[in-house]
């Protein structure tokens, strides 16, 4: 065991600081969603002009391919150096790319993968509906088929940039009176097709980029089916298995960041000097550190193996419980400034709102103790 | 960058792991055999830690935290910090100092204790006139005493740090012991005619416990290369590594006493050894707010 990063490693590190130092926009990404967009489109471009697009995703789909090693050292960076997060990008570089390079045709792939890098398209992610949240198997949204074609109805709720998004990888049944995970099959869904409509839903912190969508007789080409009719679960399990891993890097980043301003903050206005306030800090100085000791961990056992352990979701949870820990400290040490607050600010007050979906989002904290429960001591399923 | 156990550091966890079973039990911590202090020693563990071995901080992180999941003597921490900082194998009791007086554990057959006053590592002599006797944790002898005795300082001022990683070890082992003894609980005490980890409040109960074993073990790794390393901040992560394992050594053995209901405050169960255990483990080199806010 060593925790030195290699000569190599180190140089890396210092091209991804350089290129970051030179190339990171000063202005903050807009909290408006139609101007969001626009920002989104030009930084990914400017990542992937500089050949930093889809950094896991393999060469000879135009990603960068790193190393483990190297996603660490570029995502570590790559958050310090404060860089905007990539927004409407997110679920086509990190969920709709993923599950095409693993289970889609070449057809499929050579068509949506380099417009993904390059932002030409943005996806989104329709799982969820209003019937089927932690319990995904509940799905009811119908897609039937007629000659060449899927025609979809139903409905689908909390999918983020649904409002910008040209294509959705949307998860639906289609064999009618199909059960629980038999019967799904995972589509690409255009966007644009007449029948969609969309209603967009304001989050407690004034976000606005999600949204509940309508299917009222949507027509899509059987050709869009990913990895085959029926196989919806399995295809749809490999991008939440792909979620693991470095998925929480950034967030472990931004951790230490808020933690070490909080304790600057605390000793700037003498609220250190309270013991109860500087064992809180102290208490999360060490949970940061113990995060990225975890992640380390955990990225070297997928280095040795080949697989993460079953201990990825204890990152996920714990990640989650610790930013809202951090959360809930920064808001109390700005005291009656909270009240203050109001939609458009982006502040402690904000993240503290926002980030309430950490423990729901994905994969809610009860589920995810469910399955450490379960998988990783064996303890009998309740569902 | 490598936080995980390579094949030779999982050789000794293994070997550890399996002496420990069938010679030190976890079951048997209150009463242990007269000889046991001789055959660690055959087995090479009081001496492990001295610097001719040339054992990396991180194994022996790893070693420790196996004897910490048998709840091994405690002594065996004084013991090693003493053998890598001033030399031998010979036995070397645990002083906690406090309030006026000094506490040794597993005092008997040395003449020398190690502990922290102020913040650095010393040697004291250990009274021949003391008269061990069993205390809350079942498995050390306490011999109190009523006057602070005087300590020459270690001068290396890394010995804390030793004490520190290596307690932290133990702590963690002692974690790991009560996850997997209320895990096991949960899957075969039925009640409602079913096993009760099937039932939520029980799971995540455990859930958690699993969480606080992974925080705290990640930590320990990192803390331990830390030291090995030299690196800048080491202190700050031993430190970490020191609160997060004694915080999950405690709360998961609260949680196992909770999962093991009626049957787990008995003097005849297995809990409440982890639960007194936990409770020594954090009062040796304990962390301060400052240690963790330094750097
Ligand atoms: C900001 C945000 C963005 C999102 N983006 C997307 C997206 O882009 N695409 C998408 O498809 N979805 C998205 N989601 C949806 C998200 O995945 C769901 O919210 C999540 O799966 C939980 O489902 P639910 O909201 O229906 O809550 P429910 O499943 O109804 O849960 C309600 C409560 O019950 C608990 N609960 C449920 N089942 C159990 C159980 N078995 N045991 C114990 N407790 C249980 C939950 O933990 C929770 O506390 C997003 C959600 C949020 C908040």
């Amino acid at each position: 065991m060593d925790i030195s990063f290699s000569a190599q490693e180190t140089r890396f590190r210092e091209e991804c600081r350089d290129w970051l130092h030179a190339n990171v926009p000063c202005e903050k990404r807009p909290l408006d969603p139609t101007e969001a967009l626009p920002f989104d489109k030009a930084w990914q471009r400017t990542l992937y002009d500089a050949g930093w697009a889809g950094i896991s995703w393999p060469k000879e789909y135009g990603g960068r391919g790193l190393s483990l090693i190297q996603q660490i050292i570029w995502l570590e960076e790559y958050a310090r150096a404060g860089a905007p997060w990539i927004g409407a990008n997110f679920v086509g570089i990190n969920h709709g790319g993923p599950t095409l390079i693993m289970n889609a045709s070449e057809a499929q792939k050579s068509f949506h993968l380099p417009r993904i890098l390059r932002a030409e398209e943005i996806w989104c992610q329709g799982f969820s509906e209003p019937g089927a949240g932690s319990d995904l198997a509940g799905i009811k949204t119908r897609g039937r088929v007629e000659g060449d074609e899927l025609v979809i109805n139903g409905s689908k709720i909390w999918t983020s940039f649904a409002h910008v998004a040209d294509w959705q990888e949307l998860v639906l049944r289609t064999e009618e009176g199909s059960l629980r995970h038999k019967g799904l099959s995972w589509v690409i869904c255009d966007m644009h097709a007449p029948g969609i409509t969309i209603r967009p839903i304001r989050l407690m912190s004034g976000e606005a980029e999600l949204a509940q969508v309508f299917y009222d007789d949507v027509r899509i080409p059987l050709a869009n089916v990913v990895g085959g009719l029926g196989e919806g679960w399995r295809v749809a399990m490999s991008t939440l298995s792909f979620e693991r891993g470095t998925g929480f890097i950034a967030d472990q980043v931004k951790h230490a960041i808020t933690v070490a301003r909080l304790i600057d903050d605390a000793s700037a206005s003498g609220a250190i000097k309270n013991d109860q306030i500087a064992g809180e800090l102290a208490q999360l100085r060490a949970e940061v550190a113990a995060l990225r000791a975890m992640t380390y961990r955990n990225i070297s056992e997928v280095v040795r193996t080949g697989q993460p352990g079953p201990e990825a979701s204890v990152i996920r949870l714990f990640t989650s419980e610790l930013g809202q820990r951090i959360d809930r400290l920064a808001v109390r040490l700005k005291g009656q400034d909270i009240l203050d607050f109001s939609y458009g600010d982006r502040d402690d007050t904000q993240e503290y709102l926002r980030h309430y979906a950490a423990t729901i989002a994905g994969g809610s904290a009860q589920i995810q103790r469910d399955i450490i429960g379960e998988r990783m001591l064996g303890l009998p399923k309740s569902r | 960058m490598d936080l995980a156990p390579n094949t030779d550091q999982i050789a000794y966890q293994t070997a550890t792991a399996d002496w420990c079973r069938d010679n030190m039990p976890l079951d048997q911590a209150r009463n242990r055999p007269a000889g046991l202090w001789k055959q660690l020693a055959e087995m090479g563990w009081t001496g492990m830690t001295s610097p001719e071995m040339g054992l990396n901080h991180a194994t022996e992180a790893l070693v420790f935290a196996e004897l910490g999941r048998f709840l091994a003597p405690v002594g065996l921490l004084s013991t090693a910090v003493a053998a890598r900082w001033v030399g031998g194998d010979a036995k070397v009791a645990l002083a906690i100092p406090g309030d006026g007086k000094l506490r040794l554990f597993d005092a008997e057959d040395t003449t020398a204790a190690l502990g922290i006053w102020n913040g650095k590592a010393g040697l004291t002599m250990v009274p021949g006139t003391i008269e061990p006797r069993p205390g809350l944790d079942l498995s050390a002898s306490l011999s109190v005493i009523d006057l602070d005795l005087i300590p020459n300082p270690l001068e290396d001022p890394r010995a804390v740090h030793h004490l520190q990683l290596l307690a932290a070890a133990y702590a963690v082992g002692c974690a790991d012991a009560a996850r997997d003894m209320a895990a096991s609980y949960a899957k075969i005490r039925e009640q409602f005619e079913r096993p009760i980890g099937w039932f939520q409040a029980i799971k995540h109960i455990c859930a958690d416990t699993a969480v606080r074993c992974a925080v705290a073990r990640s930590q320990l790794y990192y803390a331990a290369c830390a030291l090995d390393a030299g690196d800048a901040e080491a202190a700050f992560h031993i430190a970490a590594a020191k609160r997060l394992a004694d915080q999950a050594a405690l709360e998961n053995a609260r949680a196992n006493i909770q999962v093991h209901g009626g049957i787990g405050m008995t003097d005849d169960a297995t809990p409440h050894l982890c639960l007194k255990r936990a409770h020594l483990l954090s009062f040796i080199a304990p962390v301060t707010t400052a240690d963790l806010l330094k750097g």
